[in-house]
């Protein structure tokens, strides 16, 4: 397909998936008190970000298409919009049409040990379903699945002749690799400079990094309420939306900022009133896990509730909400720079567990059982994170000797067929009884 | 292989110049057991001492705020006389004379035992987690920084470093019974000397990292590695290339040493 047949094609989708979410946004109205405002304060920022996107396709204004790790805060600086590559998977999984878009990419021929994540957006690109931007940010890490999508793009019609840029990622993980990826991060703003007109002001990008850094001591402090027992929220609020908020649409925002405030005031007030997360009448939370992956996006529904209404258990920390950040030093040029690159190279989530030693995977499980009081560890096991397959081990024997169970499971995050609900469910429930949890 | 007892050492230099700058020490004994470390303590110690967490609101004190200025370090020995058991030093602000403060914190647990090895080390790190072990004292739970509260309701029952100091230690010693020493520095005086204690530790996280290393690899996992190497077809020229590091590693550093002596 040709670029003009490809834009009229992926807006149209692009329009379908915003639409999407505008309806769930109408349903948060609905919602009273603060965690409906929270949610849909949460909306308004996602589809703010994807207005501005349409915006873009639609009068041919500059926009890129790259991932949570490429120092979005560089982007928002900027004030250049951007869309994450794998989008529809991370954050639009609930999306009525994600299932058939999985057998689509079976029928094209994409084979499926290769992860789901991964296979939607070649998908996507191959089918024209994806707006083709003026530059592409690629991925080279943390796993060999996701250069594979790039690949993709250099053969493809319409995307042949955007520009990409590849940050070359270290092998290690110590401060001379820090000050390489810094480097890499300043190319790849000359880069974005030089292909979409827009320029990186520093005092402009100073006021991002400390907002950004506002929001990320928000996110640090409503983690800690989480430590509380009961946990004041479960799978469906603060979590894994903090990451979306603070890394996938307008890093360094005040919209941002003011959203961590309401997601803390929220907790502190479930905390006061000795709630915890489930509203069910006689609800009690009775097992605390550690969800050592992304979220089952594709199934949810299918899962999570089950799990809180039927063992009274709750994701209390799961991969995505875990917080081993720092804060961006905005003291100079350099010290910015260090900040992202140590950032995006060692702290994202699934770079730090895909990309770092394998003993990010034995310290995080040791300090969040300990400091969240976690009853069990969930190794999801996904099939598209082969790459923590054998450090399967190493987290087993982690919990070994913090005598707390640790269960494998191995699923498909995104597509429910590879194994199926009722098997997780089944799993999960003799794993627990087996155990004597709950 | 190396250990702490370099940093042991560095940190007692560190502690002699900071005397030597005038800067005032107060000091705490209290060696012994751990019961008599808990004995007359105004907070309970131990698993959920701290059952609840401690609100912004409800915070008497916060130490090691990363904008105020943070750094921390446990180091083990198994040479006992290094550490002087039962000592408790602090340069700085106390407790009770900084209600509502944000106060820079810098704090190096330091134990030692005869036979102490280190595939002890991961057991020992693990004893010193403080979680819910601390009434009225609450670490946020982060990877790195030590950035902690203090309730009000402990600070008005009197809880000062000394009784931190003595908390610490009686976790440590609890939660491994081979040392038989611990000694705690607390530094609240100012971001700068933060800054130049965590210049001299930082060094002993990359000991430690080592030693975590070399312990998971005997037990059959590289931790650089994501592949096991019982069943990796290249076992043999990873080792290989291995042995060609930290060949060129010694080479680099024999040759700065070279370079550094000539005149």
């Amino acid at each position: 397909m040709d670029r003009d047949a490809v834009r009229e094609k992926s807006l149209a989708r692009y329009k379908q998936e915003r639409d999407w979410f505008a309806l769930l946004r109408e349903a948060t109205k609905q919602v009273p008190g603060e965690e409906g405002r929270l949610q849909e304060k949460l909306l308004t920022i996602l589809l703010d970000s994807k207005e501005t996107v349409v915006d873009c396709v639609e009068n041919e204004k500059p926009f890129i298409a790259g991932y949570f790790c490429n120092a979005p805060e560089l982007f928002h600086a900027m004030d250049l919009p951007w869309y994450m590559l794998m989008e529809t998977p991370f954050l639009a999984a609930s999306a009525p049409y994600l299932l058939s878009d999985v057998e689509g990419a079976e029928n094209m021929g994409i084979g499926t040990d290769l992860c789901t994540a991964i296979r939607l957006p070649i998908y996507y690109i191959e089918s024209g379903l994806m707006p083709v931007p003026t530059a592409v940010l690629g991925l080279l890490y943390p796993c060999d699945g996701a250069p594979m999508l790039h690949q993709v793009l250099e053969h493809n019609k319409a995307w042949q002749d955007v520009p990409i840029y590849s940050c070359d990622p270290p092998y290690t993980s110590d401060e001379r690799a820090v000050e390489y990826f810094a480097d890499e991060l300043r190319r790849m703003a000359d880069f974005l400079q030089k292909h979409t007109g827009k320029t990186l002001d520093m005092k402009k990008l100073v006021e991002v990094c400390e907002e950004s850094n506002r929001s990320y001591t928000l996110w640090q402090d409503y983690n800690e309420l989480r430590r509380s027992v009961p946990c004041p929220h479960g799978w469906e609020i603060g979590g894994a939306q903090a990451f979306a908020i603070s890394q996938c649409f307008v890093a360094g925002d005040p919209r941002c900022t003011d959203w961590f405030r309401q997601l803390y005031k929220c907790g502190e007030l479930k905390i006061r009133e000795g709630k915890g997360a489930s509203a069910t009448e006689g609800w009690k939370e009775r097992i605390r896990l550690f969800w050592f992956d992304i979220m089952p996006y594709g199934w949810i529904f299918e899962l999570m509730p089950w799990l809180e209404e039927e063992w009274g258990a709750v994701i209390v920390m799961d991969m995505f909400s875990n917080f081993p950040y720092t804060l961006i030093d905005t003291s100079s040029e350099k010290t910015i720079f260090h900040g992202l690159a140590k950032r995006n190279l060692l702290d994202a989530p699934m770079i730090r567990q895909a990309r770092g030693t394998a003993e990010n995977f034995s310290n995080d499980i040791s300090r969040i059982v300990k400091d969240y009081k976690i009853d069990c560890v969930i190794w999801p096991g996904h099939m598209g994170h082969k790459d923590g397959a054998a450090t399967t081990g190493i987290m087993r024997d982690t919990c070994r000797e913090l005598a707390v169970p640790f269960l494998h499971i191995g699923l498909d995050l995104f597509d429910r067929r590879y194994t199926s609900p009722d098997e997780v469910r089944e799993k999960i429930s003799q794993y627990f009884r087996g155990m004597g949890i709950g | 292989m190396a250990t702490f007892d370099e940093y042991i050492e560095k940190v007692s230099r560190y502690v002699a110049e900071m005397r030597s700058r005038g800067e005032r020490a107060r000091e705490f004994d209290h060696p012994g057991s751990p019961e008599k470390l808990r004995e007359g303590l105004p907070i309970e110690v131990g698993p959920s001492a701290n059952p609840g967490i401690i609100l912004r609101s409800d915070s008497f004190l916060e130490l090691g705020n990363p904008e105020a200025g943070s750094c921390a370090a446990f180091l083990w020995t198994d040479r006992p006389s290094l550490i002087r058991d039962g000592r408790i030093t602090l340069f700085g602000p106390g407790i009770q004379e900084s209600a509502e403060a944000s106060l820079p914190f810098g704090q190096v647990l330091m134990v030692g035992g005869d036979g102490l090895e280190p595939e002890d080390h991961e057991k020992l790190q693990q004893a010193q987690h403080v979680a819910d072990q601390i009434e009225g004292y609450m670490v946020r739970s982060a990877s790195q920084n030590l950035w902690s509260r203090l309730s009000k309701d402990v600070a008005a029952r009197g809880f000062d470093f000394e009784t931190l100091g003595r908390a610490l230690m009686n976790l440590v010693k609890t939660g491994a019974p081979a040392v038989s020493a611990a000694e705690v520095l607390f530094v609240t005086t100012s971001k700068e000397d933060i800054k130049r204690l965590d210049g001299i530790i930082s060094g002993a996280k990359e000991v430690g990292r080592n030693i975590l290393k070399e312990t998971w690899k005997a037990r059959g996992y590289d931790l650089d590695c994501d592949f096991d190497c019982a069943s990796c077809k290249d076992q043999v020229v990873c080792d290989e290339i291995k042995d060609v590091i930290v060949a060129r590693r010694k080479k680099a550093e024999s040759d700065e040493s070279r370079g550094s002596s000539s005149p």
